[in-house]
């Protein structure tokens, strides 16, 4: 069955957007600092690998702000895969491409599962992240996690309840170390323990 | 000179304890799953030393430090060490304001953030200081004193409680990753701190 997997970059205090993200400025002020990794995105090394693992993932989870502020993606996210996109509120324009909404969470990652077949799912954003994770719909957590301390901003994990989630670590790469030192991320894929 | 080091037990989701620290609960409800990496020793800081040898070479490198740069409720949370924290060195706690009473042992109350740091390295001479607790690496943060980070990032959600980074300003501080070393449930990320210009 598919593995549902979120892919964030996030800080090392743990930000995946800078302050006052928005339709207009998605990152966040100055968020854009957490992308500088996938200037090598196409490179043979950890960050080439994990940017291809992410294109070969069959179906996309993404919250509602994150879609918006990534202007739907112009319903597109990547080879015209499904993307399942959890909202509050249906809008009342049908959706461009190959976007669909789903209100329910559990429901969303069934057909999310259901899509990708044998392979796997990526999510994306930090609202459908929390939403997963508290339903127990998260399977793995691949975290590119960026030389950088934003000091504000939003936060992957916020308003989770104080209830431990374990997590093993499955794989942990780090780049050799780049001539650029912003470039120099380290990927660590958790799986979330079952309880 | 040493290096100012702050060395702590983070969870991925960020907290470094769990919900209601206190005196009673120095890590929090919960926040005793952060130091599952250490060996379940007794009083002696040196009893927790772990078996693995990543994980004991973390913890060595914690050992050999020369002082310790501390905030006020780490230091009151953690019992004050009973007056030592490792080998005599010693340990500068940093409060708003110094109680009437002395600290025990090797412990001294500072109240300004820069004097603390130049008491701790001149202390420590050619070895680092040891910085532990949230509230006073952010202080060193700010004040551009903090030159390295040690964090043992574990592989667990704790949803609440405290977190390492809170309340910073909106400026980037741009750090340098000088290595990574896996333990048995634990990750090892050293940073160095860039410093501007």
């Amino acid at each position: 069955m598919a593995i549902i997997r979120l892919y964030m970059t996030m800080s090392l205090d743990g930000y995946v957007a800078g302050p006052r993200d928005g339709v207009d400025e998605p990152m966040g002020v100055d968020g854009f600092r957490l992308f500088n990794w996938l200037d090598r995105r196409d490179d043979p090394g950890p960050s080439g690998q994990v940017y291809a693992e992410v294109l070969a993932t069959r179906a996309v989870i993404a919250g509602r702000r994150t879609y918006e502020h990534a202007g739907r993606w112009q319903g597109d996210h990547h080879d015209g895969v499904p993307v399942f996109v959890l909202t509050h509120d249906v809008p009342d324009d049908a959706p461009p491409g190959s976007i669909r909404y789903v209100t329910d969470v559990r429901e969303c990652a069934r057909q999310a599962r259901e899509a990708a077949g044998d392979d796997d799912v990526m999510v994306h954003g930090a609202g459908a992240a929390q939403a997963l994770l508290r339903a127990g719909e998260l399977d793995e957590l691949e975290l590119h996690v960026v030389p950088v301390l934003l000091g504000q901003g939003r936060r992957l994990f916020d308003h989770l309840p104080a209830r431990h989630v374990e997590l093993d670590l499955v794989r942990r790469l780090v780049t050799s170390e780049p001539d650029d030192l912003v470039q120099h991320v380290v990927h660590l894929r958790y799986r979330v323990r079952r309880s | 000179m040493g290096n100012v080091v702050l060395y702590m037990s983070m969870s991925v989701d960020g907290f470094i304890t769990g919900p209601d620290d206190g005196p009673d609960h120095g890590l929090g409800v919960g926040g005793e799953r952060l130091h599952d990496w250490l060996s379940a020793g007794g009083v002696d800081p040196r009893s927790h030393r772990p078996l693995d040898d990543a994980n004991a070479a973390i913890f060595d490198e914690a050992m050999a430090t020369g002082a310790v740069i501390t905030g006020r409720r780490t230091f009151d949370n953690a019992g004050q060490w009973a007056g030592d924290h490792h080998d005599g060195v010693p340990i500068f706690v940093l409060t708003r304001s110094a109680p009437d009473e002395p600290p025990p042992g090797s412990a001294r109350y500072v109240t300004d953030v820069g004097d603390c740091v130049a008491q701790a390295t001149a202390a420590a001479g050619d070895r680092d200081v040891l910085l532990h607790g949230a509230a006073t690496a952010q202080a060193c943060l700010r004040a551009g004193l903090l030159d390295e980070m040690e964090l043992q990032v574990v592989p667990v959600l704790l949803g609440q409680g405290r977190r390492l980074f809170e309340d910073m300003p909106p400026d980037h501080v741009e750090l340098q990753l000088v290595r990574v070393l896996d333990g048995p449930g634990v990750q090892h990320l050293r940073y160095r701190v860039r410093k501007a210009g």
